[in-house]
């Protein structure tokens, strides 16, 4: 079935009694979304708009209060639908008594993953997530980034076809988070589907095919992301070693054109903090 | 090249069955929690001083001895078996809540009954694996204690000569008595009963309260409870004692509250008493029974829980 949706919500509605039944709070309020086979789909909004009661719904961890949920056709309600997803918690944390393989090992046994099978596949995680070099440390030295990239292998060990991801970067490092990224392209390159939230928008306009907007339980936007972050009357032209003559001649062009036509805006591009970071975090070390 | 899905595309999704298997995984990440939480290292410490206490008494009488040694030692082990199995269970559920880690076990295909019987049955394990290595350490700190008591009585016999056969064999009897016997293990063997009952409680508890404390506290003022149970079916029986309201809140902590003095037989144990078959059977039975039931009601609130 390559056509079923990786991911189906239906007019989902989450509403969470308070104490006596007093003091209801509606968290999600008749969303509806599809994530299609093979797409990266970035979930964002502010805080409380209701993605993370979302996520949970799909995984089945929490009950709709009206509508439904579904994970590549089979509903969220059975244990059964989880066979194909992977999720990682925002801010993970694992069992810290326990090495990073032994974390591994550990998830992949309440798959009914075993012998050979399973051990090929957790150094297959390891070297993956790049946590071969930690796979017998204690997770409880873990730092952050790597709790997060041990949270990405635990989530990938029972090869799902689906992977959830709550705030995946949320307390890395911008290098961390970079791999982290590129994990997450690697994974479409690969045909795993990706349902990801984030607050790092420049990162999901990296990586998401399509977004949802939330805000107060509801959808607001949502669309292939090129449709939706394009401005559709200008045009952007980066010209690399264009002499000043050159750009005269454009500007020139531009003026002759009349009417509607208008230069903006020229000068040079500037590179982002995040790649300024990385750039210099991996400058050699100097003696 | 590392492939991730080996098998992208597959559409046979299993159904999801009870696992024997993961259950045993469950377990042993517990047992291997709760060692790695110093657990081991308290039960090591109690078994250094249960074996030190078997010395310490004044001397008395080989009776009194014996009888004093069982008694702390057994009500020792009570406590620690039922302090353990409390509180574990009361910690492990809210820890994995908090820490998020519930949310990667259940969002694989983890049925959830199969998640709490494999923490039950973690904490089981090692409370029974506790139990045993007492079980060995009293047992030996018994034999050795009743050895020298033995031989010490006898030689104080001979000393005033009134080492008559008749008098040496009364001696020998009631120290083999007191001693190493038996029922010393279905003792302990009751007591393990008793803990696990108390931590299926405990479990229950824990699965609908939104703290530890509260889990621990009413785990233990329901240990109390049933520990009077007898009382409160008198108190029910008998209307002349209570108004209607009073009668129901005891038919109402009669119903829920186990009836742990069925457990009881360390006095019996103490006193040198024989502990029928029977008794055996019947404890065994009310207890399974117990856990059954708790157990059920466990899952039905677990099953229902909005994480």
């Amino acid at each position: 079935m390559p056509d079923t949706p990786a991911v189906i919500v239906n007019h989902l509605t989450k509403v969470f009694k308070g104490p006596l039944g007093k003091g209801a709070f509606r968290a999600v309020h008749d969303l509806s979304l599809q994530v299609k086979s093979g797409e990266v789909y970035g979930l964002i909004g502010p805080n409380g708009s209701g993605k993370s009661t979302t996520m949970k719904a799909v995984l089945g961890l929490l009950k709709p209060t009206e509508g439904s949920t579904s994970i590549f056709g089979i509903p969220s309600t059975e244990v059964s639908s989880r066979h194909s997803v992977g999720f990682l918690p925002e801010n993970p944390y694992f069992y810290k008594h326990l090495t990073g393989r032994e974390t591994l090992h550990f998830y992949g046994s309440l798959c009914d993953m075993r012998g050979e099978k399973l051990k090929t596949r957790v150094n297959e995680m390891l070297a993956l997530t790049g946590l071969e070099d930690a796979a017998t440390r204690r997770v409880g030295g873990y730092s952050k980034g790597m709790l997060q990239r041990l949270g990405l292998a635990q989530a990938l060990i029972h090869e799902p076809r689906l992977l959830v991801l709550d705030e995946p970067t949320a307390g890395v490092d911008p290098a961390g988070s970079r791999i982290i990224r590129d994990l997450i392209i690697e994974f479409r390159t690969r045909g795993i589907t990706v349902l990801v939230t984030s607050h790092l928008l420049e990162q999901m306009q990296e990586v998401c095919d399509r977004v949802g907007i939330m805000a107060h339980g509801r959808m607001v936007r949502e669309g292939r992301l090129q449709d939706l972050i394009a401005v559709g009357n200008q045009t952007e032209m980066v010209l690399e070693n264009a002499s000043p003559e050159l750009q005269e001649k454009i500007k020139a062009l531009v003026q002759a054109e009349g009417g509607n036509t208008r230069l903006l805006r020229s000068g040079q591009p500037r590179t982002t903090l995040e790649r300024l970071f990385i750039e210099a975090a991996n400058e050699p070390k100097k003696p | 090249m590392i492939d991730i899905t080996q098998n992208p595309v597959s559409t046979a999704t299993p159904k999801v069955r009870f696992s024997p298997r993961r259950v045993w995984t469950l377990a042993m990440a517990t047992v291997t929690q709760l060692i790695r939480m110093k657990i081991l290292a308290f039960l090591v410490l109690f078994c250094l001083l249960a074996a030190g206490a078997g010395f310490a008494f004044s001397v008395i009488n080989p009776e009194q001895q014996l009888n004093l040694l069982k008694s702390v030692t057994l009500g020792a082990l009570q406590i620690f078996s039922i302090v353990i199995g409390v509180v574990s269970t009361a910690l492990l559920l809210p820890k994995d809540l908090e820490d998020r880690t519930l949310y990667t076990i259940l969002s694989k295909p983890v049925p959830r009954f199969d998640y709490l019987l494999g923490k039950l049955l973690g904490v089981l394990l090692l409370i029974g694996g506790g139990l045993i290595v007492m079980d060995v350490v009293l047992s030996l700190v018994l034999w050795l204690r009743q050895t020298m008591l033995l031989d010490s009585y006898v030689a104080s016999l001979r000393l005033e000569n009134m080492d008559s056969p008749e008098a040496l064999a009364q001696v020998r009897e009631i120290v083999a008595k007191q001693g190493l016997t038996w029922n010393l293990h279905w003792a302990v063997w009751a007591i393990f009963l008793k803990a696990a009952v108390v931590t299926t409680v405990a479990l229950l508890l824990s699965s609908i309260a939104s703290s530890t404390l509260f889990t621990i506290v009413i785990t233990f003022c329901v240990t109390i409870i049933g520990h009077g149970e007898s009382l409160i079916r008198e108190f029910f029986f008998r209307p002349y004692l209570s108004s209607l309201a009073g009668r129901s809140a005891a038919f109402v902590l009669a119903a829920l509250c186990p009836d742990l003095a069925q457990f009881d037989i360390v006095d019996s144990v103490v006193n040198g008493e024989t502990v029928p078959w029977g008794a055996i059977y019947d404890m065994t039975g009310i207890a399974a029974l117990y856990m059954t039931v708790y157990l059920f009601v466990t899952h039905l609130l677990f099953v229902e829980k909005e994480l």
